[in-house]
């Protein structure tokens, strides 16, 4: 599926700013299912970008305004090729998660990190462990484990913010796609699950809905000859959602975030806590990491007045053909070209 | 026992009021044989200290203390309700080495630096070659505290992330040398071993009569020289800088010290600034660019964009600029993943996999507290053990088995079992020991000695080293920090002294 992404961030600062530095994490990640055709970012103020990848693959670019301002903006657009993913083998036991290459290798997706921490009081890790140990098969203990987490909260915009912690979290039983995606990876790695976080985007109208594959039926899950069906699955649950009638073909959304499950001799499996599906083609991953402190889209600091009295505006707009520019304020024009380093090396 | 041109010993008919009644203990004394006989290497230092009386040593003594002072010679201990700066404490009695012994340690030390210099680059270009052949299991990296991943693709001038280390050296019973410690982050002490020796030599310049000593006034050169050489590629002459977190830091009068004796400048986080991923100095001519940053700042506070962003200490976007290549900083950032005291266990295995080599100088034995027949050999024996968290330095959060209350030991078990990565447990070594003044006698205290390598195009070992003494009596704890003191150490050039006479008491 050809995917048509603009990603806009408008800050406007209470006075003016200066040495303002800035990672931004915006790209598309290249991967088997998912080919980058196209990504450009430009900035206004206008200055020379430094593009690079970071630990985890994701490709960060290095933005520093020195001069006085009172607004910045960031455009970023691009154009990504997705295709289904496969699912995998029913086969996979649970015991196999101590295969000694397997944890070592998945160390720091078991362990808490700086979003995602617990312990074993947390009523949330309590119902994982019970969940897990009335599964039959790992597919099934990993699809339990995010309903679960599913379960436990209720969709809310702007219900949360950054930095709540878990416990907080449950305990409001409420949040964003994040949260989502936080407990069902503290609820995964309770039960010695490798777990990640996910940053993207997703073609959807309303982001609680199923896209694809419910997570229910786990047997079709498991089973290896559904793959085409899910990939299936996805294209009806396209024309149908939404509200907006007839076929969508670009809409407003927010960004997005997931998870990944790593299964031995699979690898990474990719679902979604929030709408409770498979990830399909309308998923378009920018990256992943541990938790969000590892994929922020944008992570800064500015000498100036503290944020307080500043706003941001964040829209990003996905669209399933090529889509035309039109309605865009294009003030940021004669961006200097980026200097591109390759795998984090030395520029060209 | 060590085998140099210095193995002779000899009875002195005197040992004169200070060494009369000297015990050497049952560890290795660096002076004096079980049988009290002085090793030919310390002959005539003895003798020297042998021909004092005890007004004599103490005005000594006053006019080191005196001379530190005036110069504001200090260090500065943390959590220390007192205040927090002392004066700087060197015993007069200086530690010697020989130069067959040297030529080894130099080799030693070189060769352990290279490997972990190639460790360091193979884990940090995102090859990490020595995780896909089985060397080092990926988890022993990914939960290192000192991992960064944010150094990830950083790739400095000559390879070289560890540009300066100081490697903490004991020796054990028999005498040998072996590795207690890796510093690759931010090492201190080496201004003290040239400031030592300029004290040394104006209070007690006739000690240095029979010995040819290697000279260490030339270490601001040869720092400057390894910090020229990690210029980033197309720039003449650079312009280097040391950045420190300020007053506050327990180091920060070697910071000034380093920055005078190289002849840079002493900055702080707020006197640099980035423009374009170039990183620049605010001086009162403009903005001057800055190509080699000597950085005494901690990873964590290098840059708020990237790490802490309630650092002050550091420079917003300076991580961009060394990822494009404008600016070097020494030491790299994420050294602290090869000093982890559990890594360090697999240094012997890292020197073999990426030189070839045999290790030449042998670490301390260690436990694994997360291997299980590791743990099994270990738990109930901690209390002839030494205990130490696997992320900490200058000796803090050590327990020494055999100086640990049954409650201590009991909290250490239980520590252990909570988090077996983050605890090593250590044979004891009982470090050698040298006479040491206290008041009016000289008697046997611990040392150890940190040798600091340093590596830029090509990697060399500054000959001398810190040499710490505990100044408590048994006391294995040799840190400053810790109530430690120095000794001036002299590694000797050539077949000095003189060959000696044997005499008997």
């Amino acid at each position: 599926m050809r995917l048509d992404i603009r990603y806009k961030m408008h800050f406007r600062y209470g006075q003016a700013v200066q040495e303002s530095h800035n990672e931004i994490r915006m790209k598309p990640r290249e991967n088997r299912f998912q080919k980058v055709i196209y990504y450009r970012l430009r900035s206004n103020p206008p200055v020379r970008l430094l593009q690079a990848v970071d630990y985890w693959g994701t490709s960060v670019d290095h933005l520093g305004i020195r001069s006085s301002h009172t607004e910045l903006e960031l455009l970023a657009e691009s154009a990504v090729e997705t295709s289904p993913r496969p699912t995998p083998k029913s086969t996979i036991r649970v015991e196999d998660l101590s295969e000694p290459d397997f944890y070592s290798d998945y160390y720091e997706f078991l362990i808490p990190s700086a979003h995602v921490q617990w312990s074993p009081d947390d009523v949330f890790v309590k119902q994982a462990s019970e969940v897990a140990r009335d599964s039959n098969s790992l597919l099934e203990m990993v699809v339990a484990v995010i309903n679960e987490a599913r379960n436990a909260l209720v969709y809310v915009p702007d219900s949360t913010e950054i930095g709540i912690s878990l416990t907080e979290l449950f305990a409001g039983g409420s949040g964003v796609c994040q949260d989502f995606a936080h407990l069902a990876i503290g609820m995964l790695r309770s039960v010695g699950v490798p777990a990640c976080y996910v940053s993207g985007y997703l073609f959807a109208a309303d982001e609680t809905q199923p896209i694809g594959s419910l997570l229910t039926d786990v047997s079709a899950i498991g089973s290896t000859d559904v793959s085409g069906s899910v990939a299936e699955a996805g294209e009806l649950g396209y024309t149908t959602f939404g509200g907006l009638g007839g076929e969508l073909d670009e809409v407003h959304v927010q960004t997005h975030a997931w998870i990944m499950a790593a299964l031995p001799g699979h690898g990474w499996w990719a679902l979604d806590p929030t709408n409770g599906s498979l990830v399909g083609e309308r998923h378009v991953i920018v990256g992943y990491g541990r938790d969000y402190g590892d994929v922020p889209p944008v992570r800064g600091v500015y000498k100036g007045p503290t944020w307080s009295d500043s706003d941001v505006d964040s829209v990003v707009i996905i669209g399933r053909q090529d889509t035309s520019t039109e309605g865009w304020d294009h003030s940021v024009q004669n961006a200097p070209p980026h200097i591109v380093v390759q795998s984090g090396y030395n520029p060209i | 026992m060590t085998t140099d041109q210095f193995s002779d010993s000899l009875l002195l008919d005197s040992l004169g009021v200070l060494l009369a009644d000297y015990n050497p203990g049952k560890n290795f004394d660096e002076t004096f044989l079980p049988d009290g006989s002085v090793r030919a290497l310390y002959q005539r230092i003895v003798e020297c200290f042998t021909a004092l009386d005890v007004s004599e040593i103490n005005r000594l003594e006053r006019l080191v203390d005196e001379e530190f002072r005036r110069q504001g010679i200090t260090f500065n201990v943390y959590d220390d309700e007192e205040g927090t700066e002392r004066v700087w404490l060197m015993d007069l009695f200086p530690r010697l080495i020989s130069a067959v012994e040297w030529g080894k340690l130099e080799k030693g030390l070189s060769q352990r630096i290279k490997a972990l210099n190639y460790f360091l680059a193979d884990i940090y270009s995102g090859d990490s070659n020595v995780i896909g052949d089985g060397v080092v299991p990926r988890w022993m990296i990914t939960s290192s505290e000192g991992f960064q991943r944010s150094a990830s693709g950083i790739s400095p001038t000559h390879g070289a992330h560890c540009n300066i280390a100081g490697i903490d050296l004991v020796r054990d019973r028999d005498g040998k040398y072996r590795i207690l410690e890796d510093n690759l982050r931010n090492p201190s002490g080496i201004s003290y071993v040239v400031e030592n020796r300029a004290a040394m030599a104006k209070a007690f310049p006739r000690l240095f009569n029979h010995y040819t000593v290697k000279p260490v006034e030339q270490f601001g050169k040869m720092m400057r020289n390894m910090l020229e050489s990690m210029t980033p590629a197309g720039v003449d002459s650079p312009h280097i800088v040391v950045l420190t977190p300020g007053i506050f830091n327990s180091a920060y009068a070697e910071h000034v010290f380093l920055a005078r004796l190289m002849g840079v400048e002493l900055v702080e986080g707020r006197d640099l600034m980035v423009d374009d991923h170039t990183v620049h100095a605010r001086t009162i001519e403009g903005l001057v660019p800055v190509d080699v940053i000597y950085r005494r700042v901690d990873d964590d506070y290098l840059d708020p964009v990237a790490f802490r962003p309630d650092s002050v200490l550091g420079v917003p976007g300076l991580l961009g600029a060394v990822r494009a290549g404008t600016v070097t900083i020494c030491n790299s950032i994420g050294n602290g993943v090869a000093d982890d005291k559990a890594v360090y266990t697999y240094v012997p295995d890292l020197i073999e996999y990426y030189l070839g080599e045999k290790p030449i100088i042998d670490n301390v034995k260690t436990y694994r507290m997360y291997e299980p027949d590791h743990y099994e050999e270990a738990i109930e024996r901690l209390d002839g053990l030494v205990v130490k968290p696997v992320a900490e330095s200058g000796g803090y959060g050590v327990l020494i088995g055999p100086h640990a209350t049954e409650q201590q030991l009991k909290k250490a078990r239980a520590a252990i079992e909570a988090e077996p990565r983050n605890w090593i447990v250590q044979d004891l070594v009982e470090l050698s020991s040298l006479p040491t003044l206290t008041g009016e006698r000289l008697e046997s205290r611990h040392i150890d000695l940190r040798p600091f390598v340093l590596t830029g195009e090509r990697t060399e070992v500054f000959p001398g080293g810190l040499t710490r003494v505990a100044l408590r009596k048994g006391s294995l704890i040799v840190n400053s920090s810790q109530g430690g003191g120095s000794k001036d150490t002299w590694v000797l050039a050539s077949e000095t002294p003189e060959k000696v006479q044997h005499k008997t008491r």
